[in-house]
């Protein structure tokens, strides 16, 4: 009878206790892989529509851009930038902007509004932009078209077919003004976005500005993600020090990750919470478990058994039980997540509609990610360990002659 | 040949309030192969003197010698290792581990010597035949009787091949044919095999058999006769 035996089959002396503890474990891991598998897949899915929608996973900017959006910070684009980010390793896609702020004027009306220039043919293929244009048609590679978004649209009362102008400041200081004609309206999600976005052609962008051949970031689509360390490395070491900032999407959408994280840690309290009752419930179990055999831990101390050998079986004991519900509910949650991750929840309402106008599906997958799996085991099995701090000190404070009269 | 030698032991009790002497300034020897009844009224000191004879509590003051090592200097891992190796010990109320069968509880003590599995079932199996519980080596506890449950509490004592055996009243909790029986064998093994056993009885039928009567009271020796 080896120790592992001895121990596994003093678990089994109560069942009904065991089983209750195993299953309080099981339904709390089981619960804790469910959400933090919803919440992850969510957080994932959000990340993925900003990337896809505007940052990209990596953009390129002049030095110092960042800390300073101004015109006068912006870059000259050429052929040889281009090329050298395209051929570097795991980049997919590149759209070049050029974005800066304009006063823009209709009728009585006037608004400050936020001017890109982007290569139609390029923005299309990493944001779907064209599938967010509700009235007109899509930019042309050549003209001077622009879209307005629709909130701004409404706001200056403007329809395809009419002519903006636009006032502001080009580069170095130089006078910017021009008239154009509105080609599209397009609808964007973000309310904030809808009320101030003007998308134009980035070389009649350049012209307005007298910014000829500069764009202010160029955003990379990347074939793999999880990569992303070390493209960015490989696009530092082509780039050099000193000229570009090579930043990632985390680094651009620091709102948005800070906002994630906060929910984050609010599923983490609620996890929390439910490990902590899970704990007490363990804890319970372990006192009954330990202080019911305290005559027989005399006993075993009694005819030759060391405390530490003792202590180590009852270590042992939790760790299955503790072991048994983990299991058990890693195994249960398993086959729901990988389901949804392969078959994802299809969204509906306006959920959906948001997703679809972003050129997305309305679906949210499942996230299985080793991370979280293992994260929640060693959390129970800390857990289990922590309360068997109280068998361990009773064995090795265990005085024999007063647990035989137990 | 002594085994045991003991000198001016004392056990004290509550000593900063009003001390009560549970054993007072005892010198006795028990040499191998006795089979030796602690007798006396309760509260007496028997089961105090056989607590400290097997290491399981410590004296106040002496000397406890068992094979020329004085246990009151041990540390709690070399007493637990010495008694391991050289004490049985049979309880009043059997205390059997419930989990294990009969052959597992025999066994329990011979891992723990860390005794190779073929040795293991042989002596496991020598035990159990010597106490008449050869047919139950698969049961639990919980299926045996008392004084199978005592038997087997025996053959446990037996495994380790101690210098000796306590046994704390241990026909207590038998009934009468179960204790003659009990009794019968522990006389067996002490006369055919010469292991020493030190009881502490209140039970005539035990007192009768043995060949040795130490009578204690209020902590002292009051008598320490041999039979021939």
């Amino acid at each position: 009878m080896n120790d592992f035996r001895l121990a596994w089959r003093n678990i089994w002396r109560n069942k009904r206790r065991t089983l209750l503890t195993a299953a309080s474990i099981f339904l709390a891991i089981f619960l804790a892989l469910i959400v933090r598998s919803i919440q992850t897949g969510w957080f994932d899915n959000l990340i993925t529509i900003s990337i896809q929608s505007y940052t990209g996973h990596i953009q390129i900017h002049k030095k110092g851009y960042w800390d300073d959006k101004d015109i006068n910070n912006s870059m000259v684009f050429n052929d040889s930038l281009m090329t050298l980010v395209r051929t570097t390793k795991n980049v997919d896609k590149t759209v070049p902007r050029l974005e800066y702020f304009a006063l823009s004027s209709y009728g009585k009306q006037t608004k400050a509004v936020m001017l890109a220039g982007t290569d139609p043919g390029r923005e299309d293929a990493l944001t779907h932009l064209s599938r967010k244009v509700i009235k007109g048609k899509y930019l042309d590679i050549r003209g001077n078209g622009i879209l307005v978004s629709q909130g701004l649209a409404s706001f200056l009362g403007l329809a395809t077919g009419d002519t903006l102008v636009l006032l502001g400041q080009g580069f170095h200081g130089v006078s910017a003004a021009g008239k154009f004609p509105v080609s599209g309206i397009i609808h964007i999600p973000s309310p904030q976005l809808d009320n101030q976005m003007v998308y134009m052609n980035l070389t009649t962008a350049q012209d307005f500005f007298s910014a000829e051949n500069r764009i202010t970031s160029l955003s990379v689509t990347l074939k793999n993600p999880d990569e992303i360390n070390t493209t960015v490395t490989d696009l530092k070491d082509k780039t050099g020090t000193g000229k570009y900032e090579i930043m990632r999407w985390d680094e651009i959408m620091v709102e948005i990750m800070q906002q994630l994280k906060i929910k984050t840690a609010g599923g983490m309290i609620i996890i929390a919470i439910l490990y902590m009752i899970v704990g007490f419930g363990i804890f319970g179990t372990v006192i009954m478990m330990t202080n019911e055999r305290t005559k027989e831990f005399g006993v075993m101390v009694s005819v030759g058994m060391q405390k530490t050998r003792l202590a180590f079986i009852l270590v042992l004991e939790m760790l299955f039980i503790g072991l048994t519900g983990t299991l058990a509910g890693v195994v249960a949650a398993m086959p729901i997540m990988v389901y949804f991750n392969i078959y994802p929840v299809h969204l509906w309402g306006s959920m959906a509609q948001a997703f679809i106008s972003f050129g997305i599906e309305p679906l949210m997958p499942l996230a299985i990610k080793p991370g979280f799996i293992v994260s929640n085991v060693i959390t129970v099995l800390v857990i289990v360990l922590l309360t068997c701090i109280y068998p361990i000190r009773k064995a090795v404070k265990l005085r024999v002659v007063e647990s035989l009269h137990k | 040949m002594n085994i045991i030698e003991i000198k001016n032991l004392s056990k004290v009790y509550d000593a900063k309030t009003i001390p009560v002497y549970a054993l007072n300034g005892i010198n006795l020897a028990f040499s191998e192969g006795e089979f030796t009844s602690i007798v006396g009224p309760s509260g007496s000191g028997k089961t105090t003197m056989l607590n400290l004879l097997g290491g399981l509590d410590s004296p106040t003051g002496g000397e406890i010698m068992i094979d020329n090592t004085d246990i009151t200097g041990l540390k709690s891992r070399q007493l637990i290792d010495f008694r391991l190796r050289n004490i049985g010990f049979v309880f009043q109320s059997f205390n059997l581990i419930p989990v294990l069968t009969a052959k597992e509880n025999v066994e329990f003590i011979m891992q723990l010597q860390g005794v190779n599995k073929e040795q293991r079932d042989r002596r496991t199996f020598e035990l159990l035949k010597s106490v008449g519980l050869n047919d139950k080596v698969n049961t639990r506890p919980n299926k045996l009787s008392g004084g199978q449950q005592q038997r087997v509490a025996v053959a446990r004592a037996l495994a380790s091949k101690p210098k000796f055996i306590l046994a704390d009243e241990p026909t207590a909790n038998l009934d009468s044919k179960s204790a003659e029986n009990l009794l019968e064998i522990m006389e067996k093994l002490n006369k055919e095999e010469h292991i020493t056993f030190i009881f502490s009885t209140h039970d005539a039928r035990v007192v009768a058999k043995a060949r040795r009567v130490i009578t204690l009271e209020d902590g002292k020796i009051v008598g320490d006769v041999s039979k021939n």
